[in-house]
């Protein structure tokens, strides 16, 4: 009896013990989204093609865990995205998130400042919320951008938006309103309470409950799929949602080289190539995992 | 063999058993007997160390109870209780082996021992060894838990109430089995019931308690004759004192010398049956037959009310 | 026929088959056969049953359906039952599998098909019939497990053989294939891990609170107030503990306690799982009859002799229960560790609500009822078992 307690002990042991990062290799995670995943995915064999271990820790749930688990030395590296320093540091308020150039260089100093994390080179796309009209409805009224919609709407536009309780509420859709001109009518909303734009996206498509447009995420892979028309922000109205990889310094100082390494692959984004990168895995079902490693050998860098 | 000195229990400021003396003899059947209250259970239950005496001590053979850890000691005596607590998930052979498994018998010895108390106890072993308790009768599980009490062949058995669940006629068979094993093994028994017929029947000695005291110690006969107090007296039975006294005695023990051309009564009858008999025929003399057949004597019915008084 | 099989008049029609009966034909003739969907996300198209099969598969399987809508009303014999529903599910997973191949272009991995509301209606139907059969044929323990086993093993050859590649939670599965075994092993290892460590801890403060009545309602009260705080605030609540934990001990964290992954899901689950251990085990000790206790006792044994070898085991069935509980309850919690990094089956469901994509939902959901419905099984067999070998904790009757 004592003896198989004792191998269940020392079992129970190995087995957590073999859930611990290995000696010297980068933790490397992602959040849940299947964007996040995929770029994890990507940075992840490229830093195995030049040599550096990691250790597969994608997919562990939304923003504040990851941002928490990153804090806490538990993961090494995943991609976030710039425009969310605002909400870590209070303060979302900031004109400098609308720009990418000047966001980035804000949120990179202050997490270095306040947690030692360094943010590397970031992607030329921006994953902000959006709008987006069903292709027929865009196209019978020649909507573009933002500023058509508004005066579409403004003009009696006949539009229902699906949204998130977040976007609706905590103050997005307002500043939209009053940057574009136009107010709509608790009659003209629809509000999910979850934040899933493959929701309001299928909502949109198939006209549930008279539904028209959609909150969307800039780099989503359905809304092309969906024949849905996304509305430029052209007025800069949203921050900015650029996707940057985020490191701890002390693992960068050990593996220096990832840097560089990373650089070339998040310049190669922008934001039709990451729709297209999601459409192939929201829409045709591909594993993250395959089109990450697809996209990498396509540029050369993988073999 | 057994003395009981001055044992006392107290719970708070009630005092359960007060300063309880006595002596029981080797290879006799003690009875306690009393009314629920008496404390006749805690007095047993002190013997075997289940309670633990307030004051006074037990000396069993000579040495004090508490000088080896109490576990060890109940090894040592057999414990039979009413509804007889076998082991449901146990077959009877492994009830009935289970304190010679504590005391770490080899395994043939324990086999050989439970086939013999099976037999002895009249449930064939073949039938019997591998069933569970529930599918007994209620007086086959009553047979099981004497001889678990009995596998590890203790001196002493002690029995709390041991027949009280029985059904009349099956209590009465077991009362002639405890006498038969009684005198087949020598045990000491000591035997707590409220039934004052029943001790009259199974003691050797019977011990009178009343609210946590001893009131009278003494043979069946004498505390007929001789009770203590009203109380005793009261207890044993005022009604048909003479005709428990004549159940005391059997009439091979009585018989006188002689012939009679009466009714044939069984050396082992007792003279209250057999004045029971010559009653009924309306006859003067029994003739007294030995086991065998062979005439042991003669009773008249004036030599049997010669003895129904002190 | 046996004179078993005749047990009501002939003009008597069953009920249950007649409900059956009545929900299948309404669901086959108004609900679609299965749905056809372009890709992941757009809404589905319904397809009826004549569209997707040849004639005589579309035949045969109402056919099938016929005979045992027939069997379900009139025939009264449990194993006649008992087959003729087992052939319905066969032959109308066969169908639904026939239909996703022949609405799948020919090397196409895009296009989900899944079963639709006519088939999950059947399916639940002849479930119900076959439960029926079974409950009604009375199987014992083993038998019961024997019959899960096999389910199980024809279920899975069927879906290793690529019967049902074509349908969409195997298109899922065909994406996630790498994963999903160490997902699953993760969920069991994790709901199982849990309650061996609520055992560890559960079983001695339950003996501790039979021994001691007086520490029984603080005890019991304290676990009942842990009950009542929902898995996901419990889930966040150990987060910053844990993590705190983690950074200032490095052997912890060595030791896999995180403020992320499995550590605090471990810990909520072990917690939730305390009550039902604790107080089945008081419970179960309960009902252990005085007298064997007291037996035991006065025939030398020593008090934890009692406990192991009288006590435990008459208390065991009842005990038994409560950890039938807990593993049932704890497969369906784990679901929600992944929302913390705690990996397991919940990782699918939660990827398939943020992708809108229901059938990795179903890929997670599938075998989380699957677990939890044989680890019922296994041990009501198991408790069943322990009860007929006299383990009745009520003692002898007379």
């Amino acid at each position: 009896m004592a003896k198989i307690l004792k191998s269940l002990c020392a079992a129970a042991l190995l087995a957590l013990a073999t859930a611990t990062p290995l000696e010297a290799a980068v933790v490397v995670s992602s959040k849940l989204s299947s964007e996040s995943a995929m770029l994890g995915e990507m940075i992840r064999l490229l830093l195995n093609a030049h040599g550096i271990p990691t250790v597969d820790r994608t997919r562990i749930g939304a923003t504040p865990v990851v941002r928490q688990a990153l804090l806490a030395g538990e993961i090494d590296l995943y991609v976030e995205y710039t425009g969310n320093a605002g909400l870590f540091f209070n303060d979302a308020a900031n004109p400098a998130w609308k720009d990418l150039a000047q966001g980035y260089e804000l949120g990179s100093r202050l997490d270095y400042a306040a947690h030692r994390i360094v943010w590397l080179a970031p992607a030329r796309a921006s994953n902000a919320w959006a709008l987006a009209v069903r292709g027929d409805v865009a196209q019978a009224y020649r909507l573009r951008t933002m500023s058509d919609f508004g005066r579409w709407v403004s003009g009696g536009g006949d539009t229902v938006l699906i949204c998130s309780a977040e976007f609706a509420n905590a103050g997005t859709l307002r500043s939209l309103e009053r940057t574009y001109g136009f107010v709509l009518h608790s009659s003209q909303l629809i509000v999910l309470a979850g934040g899933e734009t493959a929701a309001t996206i299928a909502a949109a498509a198939a006209g549930t409950n008279g539904a028209n447009t959609a909150m969307v995420y800039g780099t989503d892979g359905g809304i092309a799929a969906a024949h849905l028309q996304i509305l430029e922000d052209d007025r800069h109205d949203q921050p900015v949602y650029a996707p940057v990889p985020v490191i701890r310094e002390s693992v960068l100082q050990q593996y220096p080289q990832i840097a560089a390494i990373v650089k070339p692959l998040m310049e190669s984004f922008d934001r039709e190539t990451l729709q297209r990168l999601n459409a192939r895995v929201q829409i045709d079902g591909e594993a993250d995992e395959a089109v990450a490693a697809d996209y990498l050998k396509s540029k050369g860098w993988l073999n | 063999m057994i003395r009981v000195e001055g044992l006392t229990k107290r719970y708070d400021t009630t005092t359960v058993v007060d300063d309880v003396s006595f002596e029981v003899e080797r290879n006799s059947i003690t009875v306690v007997v009393g009314t629920s209250g008496s404390g006749k259970s805690t007095l047993l239950r002190m013997i075997n160390r289940l309670v633990e005496p307030s004051s006074g001590r037990v000396l069993l053979d000579g040495a004090d109870t508490r000088s080896e850890p109490a576990h060890l000691l109940r090894r040592r005596i057999g414990y039979v209780i009413q509804g007889n607590g076998l082991f449901p998930h146990r077959t009877v052979a492994e009830n009935v082996a289970t304190v010679p498994r504590l005391l770490g018998w080899p395994d043939e010895r324990i086999q050989a021992r439970v086939t013999e108390l099976l037999e002895i106890f009249q449930l064939d072993p073949a039938l019997y060894a591998g069933a569970l308790p529930h599918q007994l009768s209620g007086g086959q599980q009553q047979r099981v838990g004497v001889a678990r009490a009995l596998a590890a062949e203790p001196g002493v058995l002690l029995m709390d109430e041991p027949f009280g669940a029985l059904d009349p006629i099956i209590r009465a068979k077991a009362q002639e089995d405890l006498l038969d094993i009684q005198r087949r093994f020598g045990t000491t028994v000591v035997l707590v019931t409220h039934d004052m017929d029943e001790a009259f029947h199974l003691g050797h000695c019977i011990a009178v308690m009343s609210q946590g005291r001893l009131l009278q110690y003494d043979r069946p006969a004498t505390l007929l004759t001789q009770p203590a107090d009203s109380f005793v007296a009261r207890m044993t039975g005022l009604s048909d004192r003479a005709l428990k006294l004549l159940a005391l005695t059997s009439a091979g023990e009585a018989a006188l010398p002689g012939s009679s051309e009466g009714p044939r009564v069984a050396s082992s009858a007792t003279l209250r049956e057999v004045l029971s008999e010559l009653l009924w025929r309306r006859a003067d003399s029994a003739l007294v037959l030995g086991a065998d057949g062979a005439p042991r004597g003669q009773l008249t019915v004036a030599a049997i009310l010669a003895r129904a008084h002190p | 026929m046996s004179g078993l099989a005749i047990t009501a008049p002939r003009e008597r029609v069953d009920r249950l088959g007649l409900l059956l009966t009545a929900a299948g034909a309404v669901a086959l003739i108004g609900l679609p056969f299965v749905i056809f969907k372009s890709n992941r996300i757009v809404p589905g198209e319904p397809r009826a049953l004549h569209e997707v099969l040849p004639l005589w598969g579309a035949l045969g399987l109402q056919f099938v359906l016929l005979g045992d809508a027939a069997v379900a009303l009139g025939v009264a014999d449990a194993r006649r039952r008992l087959v003729a529903a087992l052939a319905g599910i066969v032959v109308l997973a066969l169908a639904v599998a026939a239909a996703a191949n022949a609405l799948t272009p020919p090397g196409n991995k895009v296009v989900r098909i899944a079963p639709g509301g006519a088939s999950w209606v059947l399916l639940v139907c002849l479930g119900l019939m076959a439960t029926d059969a079974i409950t009604r044929m009375r199987p014992r323990p083993l038998a019961r497990v024997l019959l899960l086993v096999l389910t199980l093993a024809i279920a899975g050859a069927a879906l290793r053989i690529g019967t049902f590649d074509n349908l969409s939670v195997m298109r899922e599965y065909a994406v996630n294939a790498g994963r999903f075994p160490a997902e699953l092993l993760r969920h069991v290892w994790l709901a199982g891990g849990s309650l061996i460590a609520a055992l560890i801890v559960g079983l001695p403060l339950g003996i501790l609170c039979h021994r001691v009545p007086r520490l029984r309602p603080p005890v019991l009260g304290t676990l009942n107030v842990i009950q009542t705080i929902p898995a996901i605030a419990l889930f966040g609540i150990l987060m910053a503990p844990l993590g705190a934990l983690a950074a200032r001990l490095p052997a912890a964290a060595a030791l896999g306690i995180r403020g992320i992954g499995a550590a605090p899901a471990v810990v909520a689950l072990f917690l939730y799982s305390l009550l039902p251990i604790v107080a089945d085990t008081v419970v179960g000790l309960r009902r252990v009859s005085r007298a064997a206790v007291d037996a035991a006792l006065g025939m030398g044994m020593t008090g934890s002799q009692v406990l192991a070898r009288i006590e435990l085991p008459l208390a065991l069935p009842v005990i038994l229960t409560g950890i039938r509980v807990v593993l049932v309850q704890n497969i369906g919690m784990v679901t929600i560790a992944a929302l913390i990094g705690g990996g397991g089956l919940g990782t699918f469901v939660f990827q398939g609500i943020g992708q809108n994509a229901i059938d990795l939902v179903l890929l997670g959901a599938i075998p989380i009822v699957a677990l939890a419905f044989s680890a019922s099984v296994l041990l009501d067999a198991l408790i069943e078992t322990l009860e007929r070998s006299g383990s009745a904790s009520t003692g002898p009757t007379s």
